[in-house]
């Protein structure tokens, strides 16, 4: 090679890693803008073009809100448009498949955490009072691997399914099991209308997101500069919540959202998250997190460096409590109860029953601030405990949740 | 008299390759830092230097473990693993008390020990390969994990332990501190004693330094048994550092170790690399990860970004910023055996 093409090709060398490298940069801002982004909406199975009971069905979504605004002392909270419906109690009646007993499969989620672990724990403890036989399939919290879960239970034909979705790519499973003439209720979670479950019981993710922007917009007098922690991007869990806060922001003018960052529902990458926060946003007014451990790093970050904690949001988790307490730092906290899944089950039986039942079921659950939260706080109990718990008490000690 | 020739062509060559080995991340780390002044001048306070070095701390003890292993052509993906056990272990043992602290240390030490001693055991005996083997060591701790606590880990760290990861001295975060003594140690240990030759002859042809007389399996087992306590060791700052169990400890520490080592030169082929380079890498790929966070990039863009560094670092790795002459790269390529 001569010299000239040599010091060409060495041009091209430096030049492809340069523009390498650029793309890198580009790739991470575009990503920083756009992630998450691509969710939102969606929610709920098809609402029946007869909306049977419509009022009725409408004052139950209704009452949700309206006792997290109590809660909260928010003088407005308006629910998100929701049409929800009764669903035909004709349509899944039916008696055991086999034997005397109901067979209701459960595609859970798997013991990957706390709530995992007590989500199925209350399914199974609710199951054995009501004496009904469970076929069970852990996803290990994968969509993928939950596919698979769907259609090996689909397969031994159970009376009803009972499934904690893990993303949007089982809708496909779920409409296929439904067509095979198994009614299945979602639980804890959400998938769009194409799934055709029959029913969904979920706390709902519009109504966390809204009420805790809301709660931060009523503490600042409507200004200030707030930061949204969210917990995994792309998760649906995190993104509708998200999604509802920032459309609540957008409605006060004077509120900025400085920085949306993710905390993988950690404490200690919140921790590190809200380390740098400090260093870019001293003058920040409040912090809308989804998570109460994401609130826990929040705490610690901001008492390391002997500054006062900002308002801050998130799920009521014991730990948040026991961190907390005695201090005065000003939260709002609501929870995503695990032992919903008790009710989920309750909803399937009533499908096979032939009584009432909602096309969307609303959880209400407890939601409380600051000033309540001493009342709540569980010393004798594990710190990943979402409180209050209406988990039966035997139960949490014998997960060894709790101390006897 | 063939050799004698070959000499003074080698030291230049050798030379041209080490300052092209440190450009190209010097010149990585010197883009960052021009970045991040444009785009967000807080970088350059005191708290974010505080969280640089935090980072270079922890994601440093990991890599050193990382660097030795790839240095006898190895992989480590089981020290996130390692950590999250180190977690738990000492977690549930101590439950929080200072008294136990001493007791769950050990206990966690020889946790890491016995995972290091398994992934030892199936590279060095069973021959099988590293991806697999600490690959499956890691789902194994997982499993483990998740059985043992039921899914739930949690539980607190001592207080005791709190200066590991939230100390400073003379506002040195600790980890640095840490992370610079066993930097000094490894790189002394690996340039200055006869045990670090043995690890770079192991990684650049087994086969020779075996029938030159080296005790391979040794040499690789140790590498092997080092990182996973490299491991603990960054456990019991993670953990310390929050205080307690972090059920969602997923921190991509694999990923940011490997990526460390490899952005700072060290060779995934085995036998070459300093760890003066790995510091670099370190030193890098933690401002590179705090001004993306600065910046307010997701998770996502931070692993797009440190799987795009990586890259670029190989393919800079084999082609060099073109500061070699064909003829030297040539002669770069020919395996050198010994000293690097």
């Amino acid at each position: 090679m001569t010299n000239t093409a040599f010091r060409r090709a060495r041009s091209r060398r430096i030049l492809a890693a340069a523009v390498g490298f650029a793309t890198l940069v580009a790739v991470a801002g575009c990503s920083a803008e756009q992630e998450g982004a691509g969710s939102g909406g969606g929610g709920g199975t098809g609402a029946a073009e007869d909306c049977i009971n419509a009022e009725e069905a409408q004052a139950t979504y209704e009452e949700s809100w309206s006792s997290v605004a109590e809660a909260f002392g928010l003088s407005e909270l308006t629910p998100v448009e929701e049409e929800v419906c009764e669903v035909d109690p004709e349509t899944w009646a039916a008696e055991p498949k086999q034997g005397d007993a109901y067979r209701i499969a459960f595609a859970a989620q798997g013991p990957t955490n706390s709530w995992g672990v007590l989500s199925e724990e209350a399914f199974n403890y609710h199951a054995e009072e009501l004496g009904v036989d469970v076929l069970y399939a852990a996803a290990n919290g994968d969509a993928t691997q939950q596919v698979d879960n769907i259609q090996q239970l689909a397969s031994q034909d159970p009376d009803a399914m009972v499934v904690v979705p893990m993303g949007e790519g089982i809708a496909g499973q779920v409409q296929a099991a439904v067509s095979q003439g198994i009614p299945v209720v979602l639980c804890s979670g959400i998938l769009p209308e194409s799934s055709q479950a029959v029913s969904t019981v979920t706390r709902q993710y519009d109504l966390l997101g809204t009420a805790y922007a809301e709660w931060i917009a009523q503490e600042l007098g409507g200004e200030g500069q707030v930061a949204i922690l969210s917990g995994l991007a792309g998760v649906p869990t995190a993104e509708y919540q998200k999604a509802a806060a920032e459309a609540t922001f957008e409605k006060y003018p004077d509120i900025e959202v400085v920085t949306t960052q993710y905390t993988e529902w950690s404490p200690t990458v919140a921790k590190t998250v809200a380390q740098n926060l400090i260093a870019s946003y001293p003058d920040l007014d409040a912090i809308w997190s989804d998570s109460g451990y994401g609130a826990i790093g929040v705490v610690q970050a901001y008492q390391e460096a002997g500054l006062p904690v900002p308002p801050i949001t998130g799920d009521a988790v014991n730990d948040f409590l026991l961190a907390t307490q005695g201090t005065d730092v000003r939260y709002a906290l609501s929870t995503f109860p695990p032992e919903m899944s008790s009710t989920c089950l309750d909803t399937a039986m009533d499908l096979l029953n032939g009584e009432p039942v909602l096309n969307k079921v609303y959880i209400d659950s407890p939601s409380f601030t600051n000033e309540e939260g001493e009342q709540y706080v569980r010393e004798d109990c594990d710190g990943g405990l979402l409180v209050p718990t209406s988990a039966p008490e035997d139960l949490l000690v014998e997960l060894g949740m709790c101390q006897a | 008299m063939t050799a004698a020739p070959a000499a003074p062509t080698r030291a230049p060559s050798a030379r041209l390759a080490r300052i092209s080995g440190v450009v190209a991340p010097l010149t990585g780390l010197v883009l960052v830092l021009v970045l991040a002044a444009v785009t967000t001048p807080q970088f350059y306070s005191l708290e974010v230097a505080r969280l640089v070095m935090f980072q270079i701390g922890l994601i440093g003890i990991a890599a050193l473990g990382q660097t030795l292993v790839l240095l006898v052509g190895g992989i480590d993906l089981s020290i996130s693993g390692v950590m999250a056990l180190t977690s738990v272990v000492l977690a549930t043992y101590s439950a929080g008390s200072d008294s136990r602290l001493l007791v769950g240390v050990v206990l966690a030490v020889l946790a890491g020990l016995a995972v290091g001693l398994v992934n030892a055991g199936l590279v060095v005996l069973r021959n099988v390969p590293p991806f697999v083997a600490t690959f499956a060591s890691f789902v194994l701790i997982q499993g483990v994990i998740i059985a043992w606590t039921r899914g739930a880990p949690s539980g607190n760290i001592p207080d005791a332990l709190g200066w590991l990861g939230g100390g400073r001295i003379w506002e040195i975060p600790v980890p640095l501190v840490v992370f610079a003594v066993l930097a000094l140690v490894a790189g002394i240990a690996l340039g200055r004693t006869t045990a670090g030759r043995r690890v770079y002859s192991t990684g650049l042809n087994r086969e020779a330094a075996r029938m030159s007389g080296i005790r391979t399996g040794i040499v690789i087992a140790s590498c092997y048994i080092l990182s996973s306590l490299a491991g603990v060791l960054a456990g019991l700052i993670n953990s310390s550092f929050i205080g307690f169990v972090d059920a969602a400890l997923v921190r991509s520490l694999d990923l940011d170790s490997i990526a460390a080592a490899v952005i700072g030169g060290i060779a995934l082929t085995g036998g070459k690399g300093r760890i003066s380079q790995t510091v670099l890498g370190v030193v890098l790929l933690a401002a590179l990860l705090t001004w993306l966070i600065q910046l307010g990039a997701g998770g996502g863009a931070q692993l797009v970004v440190s799987g795009g560094v990586i890259l670029l670092a190989v393919f800079l790795q084999n082609r060099g910023l073109g500061l070699l002459s064909p003829r030297a790269r040539t002669t770069r390529a020919t395996p050198r055996k010994g000293k690097q």
